[in-house]
């Protein structure tokens, strides 16, 4: 029996010495203190292991500006669905299965109207310029492309971008309808741009 | 008067948060307040940090994991029911991400798995012993698994207690203390002699 409630005590002496337990379990605890000289030598132990715990800190920077870009480049829920339908439609679009034109003109219409029930993001990231419309147009640059390079190549566009880059490292541009058979041509006019298609029907 | 442990962290969290409790800063993020997140993040990134450096034992995937665990509760805030302290809910989140991290890169690494400095400045004579006393407990943590590691570093550091830290694992309370029990003994036999020496 007497083995019992040292056992028991022992057992909750790391939480007695944090200060972490409930009143019936220090109740137990100091009922034992009282007659036990090992566990009062071993809750000395115990406060030199806090004590030490306490004051041995890793050395790990502050993330928040990095934990911040992340949430601000976070595409929204419609960029996510149209990261996923661009995948697929990149798959879709290789060489290999180019041929399957009748399957290509039925995804692409499919996909189209995935995006236009996606245009209202029910997650939007603060900080994110807001989504003016779906997706209508992928990018994907050279792999030696700079940031620059991209920056100019969106610009010429005139659209926004609401995606990317996707696994495919491919960048989901929206433009006004009217003027997306122009940013097409810019784009692939552009010598860092090295696939430039619509991706919700065929342009303007 | 020296304060130590949950006292000390309570004054520095209330200093962080700018006035406002947990739930109070907690309702600003649900409505998408990106200031009263910053409050939370730095109130918990120390804290975090430890833990996960205890757990996955790389200074890279420590950010790794600690920026997802922060977008997991910026993103699912809303579901925070309040059946649990706050403190709860984003260590559990934290240790999800930090075991599944490990699954993906299980190999501890070698050499120095805590880059750590000391907290307060000691003098001299304490230096010698707080050193002793580190490098002690450096080594008999590294020879710990990671889930004993991890009940230690919430037991002795965090102060929460073993119904907490269960339901943080996601294990029962009695697995809780038996990992305290055998670590402690891992933990007395590797710091032989030193923790005399403290004592």
């Amino acid at each position: 029996m007497a083995d019992d409630a040292h056992d028991r005590a022992e057992e909750l002496l790391p939480w007695y010495a944090a200060g972490s337990l409930d009143a019936a379990d220090r109740a137990i605890v100091e009922a034992h203190l009282a007659c036990c000289p090992a566990c009062r030598q071993q809750l000395a132990g115990e406060r030199a292991l806090i004590d030490g715990f306490q004051a041995l800190t890793p050395d790990i920077d502050s993330g928040w500006a990095r934990l911040r870009g992340r949430l601000e480049t976070r595409p929204s829920l419609a960029a996510r669905l149209s990261e996923t339908l661009t995948d697929a439609w990149h798959v879709l679009t290789r060489p290999v299965v180019a041929g399957l034109a009748t399957a290509q003109v039925a995804f692409v219409a499919i996909a189209g109207l995935f995006l236009q029930s996606a245009a209202q993001p029910a997650y939007v990231a603060l900080g994110a310029t807001p989504v003016a419309g779906a997706a209508n147009i992928v990018v994907m640059f050279k792999p030696d492309a700079r940031e620059a390079d991209l920056r100019g190549a969106l610009e010429a566009t005139g659209g926004a971008l609401v995606g990317g880059p996707t696994e495919a490292d491919a960048y989901l541009v929206h433009v006004a309808p009217n003027a997306r058979s122009a940013a097409l041509a810019k784009l692939q006019a552009d010598r860092s741009v090295t696939l430039a298609q619509p991706i919700d029907g065929p342009a303007e | 008067m020296r304060l130590v442990g949950a006292a000390r962290r309570l004054q520095s969290d209330e200093r962080r948060s700018g006035g406002l409790n947990e739930g109070e800063l907690l309702a600003r993020v649900r409505a998408r307040d990106m200031q009263a997140f910053e409050r939370l993040y730095r109130i918990y990134q120390p804290r975090l940090a430890r833990f996960l450096f205890n757990l996955v034992q790389r200074p890279q995937l420590v950010e790794e994991v600690l920026d997802d665990t922060m977008m997991v509760v910026w993103q699912t805030a809303d579901s925070f029911r309040g059946g649990s302290k706050l403190s709860t809910w984003i260590f559990a989140i934290a240790y999800r991400k930090a075991i599944k991290a490990r699954s993906r890169w299980p190999d501890p690494v070698e050499d120095d798995p805590y880059d750590t400095r000391v907290s307060d400045d000691p003098t001299p004579e304490e230096d010698l012993g707080h050193q002793r006393l580190h490098d002690a407990l450096q080594m008999a943590m590294a020879g710990l698994s990671a889930d004993h590691r991890a009940v230690v570093d919430l037991t002795y550091f965090h102060g929460m207690g073993y119904r907490e830290i269960a339901d943080i694992m996601k294990c029962p309370v009695d697995t809780v203390k038996t990992r305290m029990f055998h670590a402690r003994r891992r933990l007395k036999d590797a710091m032989s002699g030193s923790l005399e020496d403290w004592l």
